[in-house]
């Protein structure tokens, strides 16, 4: 859009409300036939708003667009329909995938102007009226979707495959969907619906949960006097434990989920961010002033605050702008009246830069002399996670350390060892890539900040912004509807977040600034990579005498670069040494990612291990029973009696369903391609969140709301709660409305550290528990045999209201871990170095299983996670330059639908009878073995071990002996 | 992405007519918009080509067994579902079938598939002044260079982002060229070029000039092909190498080979050694791997690529097989 629209009569306002003017059915005729006539021949129109006609969804639009305006940002910005997803924004990821005639193609890639006559097709077009398409009905049905945010694409990808195929074959719909990336792991879901809408079933594994054993650990403890006694197991129970869809399901398949980025206010500005291309530089001067005179542009701000950690001795006179630390860090920010504006405007910001030496790797990193990321000792709260984030710590050049956890005397332990094994072990940055990129819509009034966040964390959010503005927590509010994946790097504002809220405070208006998807890559976290040495000592009869972990991790100009805790927690032994170092270079900074530090710490151990065990000549999996047989680790995350003993179970129910008894010596098999099979462990914590709230109202009506500002990252929160909730009152899951994802409710926790269940659904329960006992109290005893909504009409107040927050576990700490094993079947190709995963099992607990549905999404999403880690998942820097190469979605490679295996998923129910529900988080957990198990299916298939990630060609090929690689300082 | 003027039109010549500096011809757009909104260009005006009628046929130039004319508007998918492309240029589907995703080939025509430009990380990026923009330096060369060539990269370690080309270039495919001097047809191979001749160009087509047609000749009488496209995912990726076999045989015998590889160097590069080796000989398990052999050397691999001589090597001799079971 440029200067000359309000010219040409058309406000900049409309273009932002949505100008369509919808023509009746009746007269689409008519006007489709003058579409198809203005797209033959014709003169130059444009640059400016030229007239432009889409017929969408049966309705034809007259809108007035730049030429440049793509299809999916007239669908989504000019007529509203934001069920069409933007994520790569370059034909990458089908997220934006619309029908033209029937046909699916990317709309982020076909211009508004180049449609003429086709007929759009876009998800909420889909369904007639109410009625959904069966395909829709069948990813509620199957649970295929978590967070959502590509849910509108797999459906459109879908549905033109069952257009034109009805039954189709599971490859075909594999094909369909090739083009679709998910970041939850949603793809063994998604072919089920679509076999489902055929009419057909999978051929096997995908579909399948079972509850193989209950493990029973009741705790002793009191519990407080205002909590109800612990629930029976699953079987006694009416909801909990049994298959439920999503409640939002129907909203997530319609394209009316709404998303941060979704989000169109009143006078909503868009914002972009002017970035410095240079990893270290001084800037010298910045020059707003062409920025400032476009037109459309109403605010322009030069960024006040650093980025990184802090310094402990910081100088005396400060620069006048912050130092650049990375490739990516923003300087200036602008909003306008529209995106095509705003970039416009950061283009004309002129910056001039004084370039200072940089180091962007690992090794590079590390070495003496190395340019300084920090010219002094720093502290900074751990953003990534798993360790190395305390105060105080030494700092040597741009290594921070070590971390330190110690037990027992290690060298005794090794030296009196009869044997031992050890190795270096390599990880890659992974980026967290959710599909809906950071971003916020920031409205600052004169009353209070409110904020649309893509959040994680609504109550964390909302602190961050209170403290940066000296607000307080009265006049800032967050809200999270629906959220497209975070997976650890969306608990804070963000720079971006202050930047937003900065600029609507001076422009006077709500602004939208959602990063795009190569600074998602750049400036909003990543999992650090790692180099990390692993010794272990033992006795000959497999007893651990000694465990050793140094690590280094790339943390970016972060902190918190650690291994966790794997190497010294799951597994017993007396003396374990665990030293974890942070490196600093600049590059962005690390953040907490999906269990961190845990998957780097297991793909070293679990592989040791193994080897272990064929030094000694057991099988991997007696050795791991014999050393839970052994005394626990206690202490959070620890390997308490509970935990062994579910380990226990998993460990034979996975070798059973597996087949794990067929496994053969290493390197087997002759030919080209190599089969092979592993298993690998997994340790969480139960990490309990006591800052999670909720309230549960009761309506005279009989109907029933929950309520709490806890969001939802893809777990399905909302249909967890309600299931609680229904259990407890006696009612349907459909009869209690869930509100969640905005702070002016009770503060929910953050989903992180798999804590959001575990958090809050036991004060869910509580609450409704204690919703019943006033309804009694205020209606007569008599009320406990009548169903709730006649006790309910006795009522002499409109509502009773109780809340809850989550108490302390039952018997106080230590809080255990939890876990589960999984097994990875592997085909090597020798010749080409490439590996792919045919069929996983995994077998997990996590405290009582609410919704088996759910579990199960939760744990393919963990395992594609995993093998996106294992295999492709990469960064790339250029040492030359500093910057991030292939910060797209298509140099940066996500596992898609080829890439998923079968896998089945076996769940164990664990009652440990230590809060009032027992449900826990399974996230995380689901996600730390897989790297580790199909490393050492790697190793079973070609008898030679892999110590880096990802395992790709250049790897595998490196590590057969069939090239050498020049050796280079990588990472 | 900044505005442009827009034009539909009419016919090829009045697009021709139009095509100047700053001035870009538009097929199915998909190469073009991702060159646009990272900046790398941006044109005056944009020339739609796509309402002009009767560019995206598939047809066989006499009866069902002549040479294969496509038109320089079909898309690739439509390439891919053919059936008398399946059946008789089984390479060329499959190397369609292979290319980006679904939804990417509902919307890529074959003419801006050999046209687009390189998919090579710094070209792309704006924050790279490379020589193919007219800078001074490959970046590649001693930079991030896993996905680049192994062999021709001393100026420019692009390799031709086209793996659709591969098996064109295999078949001996030709394109009729036009512009406002007129008609030429050139051979697809030759219409590539390297670097070492201009590092800001892929191929020869002239300013004015559009791709009005591609040509198959039909496969001479016990022609065996086969491609196939090596990949880290099966899901959408690029190539790490990829190959086309096109054999004339004479029972096992080989009359003549034409192997090409892709992802290899800046152009489809032909395996000179490789052909020279099957030419007159059974093709066996040993003619393959002796094939293969041949097909890598001479590459001078950069520091992160020489992982590629490996895969090369296998995919060529798994290709070269298989184009000889599959001879018809």
């Amino acid at each position: 859009m440029s200067e000359d629209d309000e010219t040409r009569g058309i406000t900049r306002r409309s273009f932002l409300t949505g100008t369509g003017i919808t023509v009746a059915a009746a007269g689409i005729l008519k006007t489709t036939e003058a579409l198809a006539e203005s797209v033959k021949g014709g003169a130059a129109v444009g640059p400016g708003a030229v007239p432009v006609s889409l017929k969408v969804n049966g309705s034809v639009h007259q809108l007035s667009l730049e030429p440049s305006t793509t299809l999916a940002d007239a669908l989504r910005f000019s007529i509203g329909l934001t069920g069409t997803k933007v994520v790569c924004d370059r034909g990458s990821c089908s997220a934006c995938t619309v029908h033209l005639d029937g046909t699916p193609v990317c709309s982020c890639m076909t211009l508004a102007v180049d449609v003429g006559a086709r007929a759009v097709t876009t998800i909420e077009g889909l369904a007639r009226g109410d009625k959904l398409t069966p395909i829709q009905e069948q990813f509620i049905a199957n649970d295929a979707m978590q967070c959502g945010f590509c849910t509108p694409g797999m459906v459109m990808s879908c549905a033109a495959l069952l257009a034109r195929n009805n039954k189709p074959s599971l490859d075909e719909v594999k094909t369909a969907v090739s083009g679709n990336l998910c970041r939850c792991g949603t793809y063994p879901k998604v072919f089920a619906a679509a076999m489902a809408a055929s009419g057909q079933k999978l051929p096997r594994g995908s579909d399948v949960v079972t509850h193989a054993a209950e493990l029973h650990f009741e705790s002793k403890a009191e519990r407080p006097a205002d909590e109800p006694p612990p629930w029976p197991v699953n079987s006694k129970l009416k909801i909990v434990g049994k298959s439920h869809p999503r409640l939002d399901g129907r909203l997530k398949v319609t394209g009316k989920a709404r998303y941060t980025a979704d989000v169109r206010l009143p006078g909503m500005l868009f914002a972009r961010r002017v970035v410095s291309p240079h990893p270290h530089a001084r800037v010298k001067s910045i020059d707003l002033s062409a920025a400032e005179r476009l037109p459309g542009v109403k605010a322009v701000m030069i960024v006040g605050r650093g980025e990184g950690a802090k310094l402990r001795n910081p100088p005396k006179v400060a620069d006048k702008f912050p130092l650049v630390l990375y490739a990516g860090q923003a300087v200036a920010a602008v909003a306008a009246t529209s995106q095509s504006i705003a970039d416009e405007a950061a283009r004309l910001v002129k910056v001039e830069y004084e370039r200072l030496p940089f180091v962007v790797e690992l090794d590079d990193a590390r070495r003496d002399g190395a340019p300084l990321v920090y010219p002094g000792a720093v502290d900074m709260g751990g953003s990534a996670g798993g360790g190395g984030a305390q105060k105080g710590l030494a700092q040597k050049g741009n290594v921070r350390g070590p971390s330190k956890r110690d037990k027992g005397d290690v060298d005794a332990g090794l030296k009196a060892a009869e044997l031992s094994v050890d190795g270096e072990f390599k990880t890659q940055v992974q980026t967290h890539s959710a599909l809906e990129t950071h971003g916020v819509v920031a409205d600052w009034r004169e009353d209070g900040l409110t904020v649309y966040a893509s959040s994680q964390g609504t109550t964390s959010v909302r602190d961050e912004f209170a403290t940066v503005f000296d607000l307080p927590k009265s006049k800032v509010r967050i809200i999270t509807e629906f959220m497209g994946g975070g997976f650890g790097a969306k608990f804070g504002a963000g720079s971006f977040g202050i930047l937003a809220a900065q600029l609507s405070k001076k422009a006077g208006a709500p602004v939208r600034l959602m990063l795009d998807r190569k600074e998602e890559h750049l400036c909003v976290g990543n999992r650090p990579s790692t180099v990390q040495t692993v010794k272990i000592g033992a006795k000959k009869d497999g007893s651990l005498t000694g465990i050793v972990v140094t690590s280094w991790g790339n943390s970016g100009i972060a902190t918190g670069g650690g291994v966790g805790w794997m190497g010294t927690s799951l597994y017993a032994c007396d003396n374990t040494r665990s030293e974890q170092y942070d490196v600093f270079t600049h590059t962005g900074a690390a953040a907490a990612f999906r269990a961190p530090g845990q998957p780097q710490g297991a793909f070293a151990l679990e592989q040791l291990m193994d080897e272990l065990a064929e030094k000694i000549g057991m099988d991997p999996l007696a050795l791991r029973d014999k050393l839970d047989a052994g005394p626990g680790v206690p202490g959070p995350g620890g390997n308490d009696e509970a935990t062994r003993a579910a380990r226990k179970a998993e460990r034979q129910i996975g070798a059973e369903r597996f087949g794990w008894s067929k496994r053969r010596p290493a390197g087997a098999d002759g030919g080209p391609k190599k089969r092979g099979i592993g298993m690998a462990q997994s340790m969480w914590g139960r990490f309990v969140d006591l800052d999670a709230s909720c309230e549960v109202r009761l309506h005279r009506d009989g109907s029933i709301e929950i309520m709490s500002s806890v969001q939802d990252i893809g777990t399905g929160t909302r249909t967890a709660l309600a299931m609680v909730v229904a259990e407890e009152l006696g009612v349907r899951v459909e009869d209690v409305a869930v509100k969640i994802g905005d702070t002016q409710y009770p503060a929910g926790p953050s989903s992180g550290g798999s804590k959001t269940l575990l958090g809050i659904t036991a004060p869910a329960r509580v609450a409704a528990w204690r919703i019943k006992e006033q309804l009694y109290k205020a209606v007569g005893e008599q009320a406990r045999s009548m169903p709730l909504k006649k006790a309910a009409a006795k009522m002499t107040t409109e509502h009773l209201s109780a809340q809850a927050s989550r108490s302390p576990d039952y018997g106080g700490d230590p809080h255990g871990g939890y876990g589960g094993v999984q097994f990875a079947e592997v085909v090597v190709d020798v010749e080409t170095g490439v590996v792919k995963v045919e069929r996983m099992v995994a077998v997990h607990d996590c405290g009582r299983v609410l919704n088996p549905l759910a579990v199960q999404s939760q744990i393919n999403g963990g395992i594609l996670h995993g093998i996106s880690y294992a295999l492709y998942e990469e960064r790339h820097m250029d040492r030359a330059t500093g910057r991030m190469v292939n910060a797209n979605l298509d140099q940066y490679k996500i596992a898609g639908a080829k890439e998923t295996p079968e896998i089945e998923v076996v769940l164990i129910d664990q009652y440990i009878g230590r809060n009032a529900t027992d449900i826990h988080g399974i996230g995380e957990p689901a996600n730390i073995p897989t790297a580790a198990a199909i490393a050492n299916a790697v190793y079973n298939a070609i008898g030679v071990r892999v110590r880096e990630l990802p395992m790709n060609p250049p790897a595998l090929l490196a590590a057969l002996g069939k090239v050498n690689r020049v050796k280079e300082a990588k990472r | 992405m900044k505005s442009f003027e827009w034009t539909n039109a009419a016919s090829l010549d009045e697009a021709i007519a139009q095509l100047g500096t700053g001035v870009m011809v538009k097929a199915g757009g998909v190469d073009l918009l991702d060159r646009l909104k990272e900046g790398l260009e941006s044109p005056r005006r944009l020339v739609n080509l796509r309402g002009i009628g009767g560019l995206d046929n598939i047809r066989s130039s006499t009866g069902d067994d002549g040479d294969l004319v496509l038109g320089p508007l079909t898309t690739l998918a439509a390439i891919e579902a053919h059936a008398g492309v399946r059946k008789r240029f089984g390479a060329l589907a499959e190397a369609c079938a292979h290319a980006a995703t679904p939804q990417i080939r509902n919307m890529a025509t074959i003419g801006g598939n050999l046209v687009q430009r390189p998919r090579c990380w710094y070209f792309r990026s704006a924050d790279f002044n490379c020589r193919k923009k007219g800078g001074e330096v490959c970046f590649a060369l001693e930079g991030e260079n896993q996905y680049h060539a192994i062999v021709a990269n001393k100026v420019c370690a692009i390799v031709h982002p086209s793996s659709v080309s591969t098996a064109l270039v295999a078949y001996g495919a030709t394109v009729k060229l036009k512009g406002k001097a007129g008609e030429r047809v050139v051979p697809l191979e030759q219409f590539f070029v390297l670097p070492d001749k201009d590092p800001r160009r892929e191929n020869q087509l002239g300013a004015d000039e559009l791709i009005t047609e591609v040509r198959l000749p039909a496969p001479a009488k016990g022609t065996g092909a086969a491609y196939h496209k090596q990949t880290e995912k099966e899901s959408f990726d690029w190539p790490l190498a990829d190959v086309a076999v096109v054999l004339e045989l004479d029972g096992r015998t080989c009359k003549r080979a034409s192997i090409i590889l892709g992802a290899a160097a800046p152009v489809p590069w032909r395996a000179k050694s490789s052909e020279a080796i099957l030419g007159g000989r059974a093709v066996d398990e040993h003619a393959a791997e002796a094939a293969a052999n041949a097909a890598v050397q001479g590459a001078t691999p950069l520091a992160k690529n020489a992982y590629k001589l490996p895969i090369v090597r296998a995919i060529v001799r798994r290709t070269i097989l298989a184009a000889a079971g599959g001879a018809a």
